[in-house]
């Protein structure tokens, strides 16, 4: 324990004499405190939040793992250059305390940065209300319907012989994405009707639904139908935006959850002139008010810190058997690759790639994507810029995995590296 | 034999980044430091002692052969728990003071705040930086850096206590006070292996010896039993002098 102290006072000495957290810190703030002055939104007061706490955040975090993870791939590596490792391992210390006292270090002080900026948001939004918990409609499985589809198309004459002859896992891919974005459509005096577990939400909490329709714009001054929920109930008429957020009603006042039954239903019915088209799967939603946007934002900040911590434990890792500039440049492609994957991914579906290099490149692009999957969400920001719940458990689960396993796995690896590496 | 420190038959060779040996630093070494004496590890240039230091720490691994430590391979974290190293170059973090310095060592070794302090105090006092304690050891002198890098290397109070040239870059007052400094940690118990090329001070503190020449021992002894002085018996061992070919080099 006091070794581990010993080297996390060390590396916060470095950091601090070094100047390095200091000009991140500033960094950091006055883009925080700039934001608001350079955010061009849609004209909406929530329109303007949604990116300033997005964005100022975001932002803020994008340079902590920058900063963090170019210093995170440099420490082990430029205390071998310097010889100053090989003194610090005739001590009796566990190569494993070596590595993770720095990780921790770093670590803490992404954590100081990131505060800062998560209280100047605070400040900056101080009057946000609560924020809601979000609600999907029960639906088969992805991988369900994906099964279902493949064995319609298997089976049915039409269908073209390349795609029989396609492995079946890169088909279902495939269909499991397209799963995502079914459309259902509402014709006219049609009702339809989605399933909700209502049994989690807490009596008296505010209900909305959300919902986008993907009807043309000049269309949707056409729409207009009904929302009923158990005893709640909800009206649109004469949309101006993509995105509506629907209040709902408890029809007799009094306590409104009393009446929600488990497993409630949904119902809407178009009553205007045009049938309507959505993808249940992604535009359509039930918001339960639920706690303060400050414990959301506390909520944020450890999910973020934690993926800070996988980030800098694998940069760490990078350090301890590459040299700096090796370390610091693998370290920073990853993080570019992990960022621009999803929307490689989603742009260039494999399967009809013939061209052999191409196929590498995405062989690539998807392991980087998968590999970074843990710390490659923007899922608390996105969130909390749309007034939507972190959830506890979700919180809980990226902090155990983040900050705590994946740093265990890679210190280990960086210290039997170390143990293996020659002075 | 159970000495504090024992190699037998232990040999290294270097390799370049395609695995092929490009120097047999090391061949074929025996020796054994008992507790409690003061072991010379002497040699010219590049013959191969602090590569023997080295694998002693568990720095480096021995090609062939076996190291050990208080009885234990060297990288097992309880062989380290008593041991002291001052490398050939101070390896020091520019950043911190001499005093930050001496309590980053002490928090390694395991010391509670309380004993590193006092014990960082003394140190700073005994290699007379007390002036500089709280100046960043980027800026000092290469003496001085070498009397923070001594302090470090015994402020856990080591039974074992290597140091690979510890008087290079002191000044002939400085050297002197090493010398008494090593006798006296001596006297208090501690085993100490130290290499050097100051042959006389070698003989003045050290009670064995060994002389390393191209890896191997070619001599090995005890410091009173050697009768004419260790420079001298150092030369016979080595063999001639071989004076700088300067002339060719300034004619051209
Ligand atoms: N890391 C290394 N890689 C390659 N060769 C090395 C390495 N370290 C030492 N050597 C070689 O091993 C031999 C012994 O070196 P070593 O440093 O042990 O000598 P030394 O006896 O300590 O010399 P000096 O008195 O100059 O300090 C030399 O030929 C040296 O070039
Ligand atoms: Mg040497």
């Amino acid at each position: 324990m006091k070794s581990f102290l010993a080297i996390v006072l060390l590396e916060l000495r470095r950091l601090w004499r070094s100047r390095s957290i200091l000009v991140l810190l500033a960094a950091c703030v006055g883009w925080m405190l700039a934001m608001p002055h350079l955010v061009k939104s849609d004209g909406t007061v929530e329109g303007a939040r949604q990116i300033y706490v997005h964005f100022s955040l975001g932002g803020a975090f994008a340079l902590t793992c920058i900063a963090l993870a170019s210093s995170g791939a440099s420490v082990l590596s430029r205390e071998r250059e310097m010889r100053t490792l090989s003194l610090a391992l005739t001590r009796p210390v566990k190569r494993f305390t070596l590595v993770f006292a720095r990780i921790a270090a770093l670590v803490a002080s992404g954590a100081a940065v990131l505060a800062v900026c998560a209280l100047v948001l605070f400040f900056n939004e101080r009057d946000a209300g609560p924020c809601a918990h979000v609600l999907h409609p029960e639906m088969e499985s992805l991988a369900e319907e994906a099964k279902r589809m493949y064995d319609y198309y298997m089976a049915d004459p039409e269908t073209p012989p390349e795609i029989k002859k396609a492995k079946k896992s890169v088909v279902m891919r495939i269909l499991r994405q397209g799963a995502l974005d079914h459309y259902q459509s509402i014709g006219t005096n049609d009702t339809a009707v989605w399933r909700f577990d209502s049994s989690a939400l807490a009596p008296g909490a505010p209900l909305a639904v959300r919902l986008r329709f993907t009807n043309d714009f000049d269309m949707r001054e056409d729409v207009r139908g009904d929302f009923s929920f158990g005893p709640w109930r909800g009206a649109i008429s004469n949309i101006t935006q993509a995105i509506v957020r629907v209040p709902l009603h408890h029809e007799e006042g009094g306590n409104p959850a009393a009446g929600a039954k488990p497993k409630d239903e949904l119902v809407f019915t178009n009553n205007g002139a045009t049938s309507l088209m959505l993808r249940p799967r992604k535009d359509i939603v039930l918001l339960a008010g639920a706690d303060s946007f400050g414990s959301n934002l506390f909520r944020a900040w450890l999910e973020l810190v934690s993926m800070l911590a996988s980030l800098v434990a694998f940069a760490v890792f990078l350090g301890s058997g590459l040299g700096r500039s090796v370390a610091v440049f693998t370290c920073v492609a990853f993080m570019f690759v992990a960022v621009v994957s999803g929307d490689v991914i989603e742009q260039y579906p494999d399967q009809f790639e013939t061209d052999r290099v191409d196929r590498i490149g995405l062989a690539i692009t998807r392991a980087v994507e998968f590999a970074s999957r843990p710390v490659n969400s923007l899922r608390p920001l996105s969130a909390l810029s749309s007034g939507e719940c972190v959830e506890k458990e979700e919180a809980a689960l990226v902090v155990a995995m983040d900050a705590v396993l994946i740093p265990v796995v890679f210190a280990f690896l960086a210290a039997f590296i170390l143990s293996r590496k020659e002075d | 034999m159970n000495g504090i420190i024992e190699l037998k038959g232990v040999s290294k060779t270097f390799r370049d980044f395609w695995l092929r040996p490009t120097v047999k630093a090391v061949d074929g070494l025996d020796l054994t430091v008992n507790e409690g004496e003061i072991f010379g590890l002497l040699g010219p240039n590049g013959s191969g002692k602090s590569t023997t230091i080295k694998m002693i720490l568990g720095l480096l691994r021995p090609g062939e052969g076996e190291v050990r430590l208080f009885g234990l391979p060297p990288s097992d974290p309880a062989a380290r728990k008593r041991l002291g190293f001052l490398p050939e170059l101070s390896y020091l973090h520019p950043f911190l003071t001499a005093r930050e310095t001496l309590l980053y060592h002490a928090g390694l070794c395991g010391l509670d705040t309380k004993t590193a302090r006092s014990r960082a105090n003394e140190l700073l006092e005994m290699t007379e930086l007390v002036h500089a304690a709280d100046r960043q050891v980027g800026g000092f002198s290469k003496g001085m850096a070498r009397r923070v890098a001594l302090a470090s290397s015994i402020i856990g109070k080591p039974g074992l206590l290597i140091l690979d040239e510890p008087t290079s870059g002191l000044d002939p007052v400085s050297t002197d006070e090493v010398k008494t400094l090593v006798k006296t940690l001596a006297k208090g118990g501690m085993t100490i292996l130290m290499t050097s090329h100051l042959l006389g001070d070698a003989q003045d503190v050290c009670d064995r010896f060994m002389i390393l020449n191209k890896g191997r021992s070619v001599a090995e002894g005890r410091v009173d039993a050697i009768g004419s002085s260790l420079q001298e018996y150092f030369l016979s061992k080595i063999g001639e002098r071989r004076d700088f070919k300067v002339a060719p080099f300034l004619a051209q």
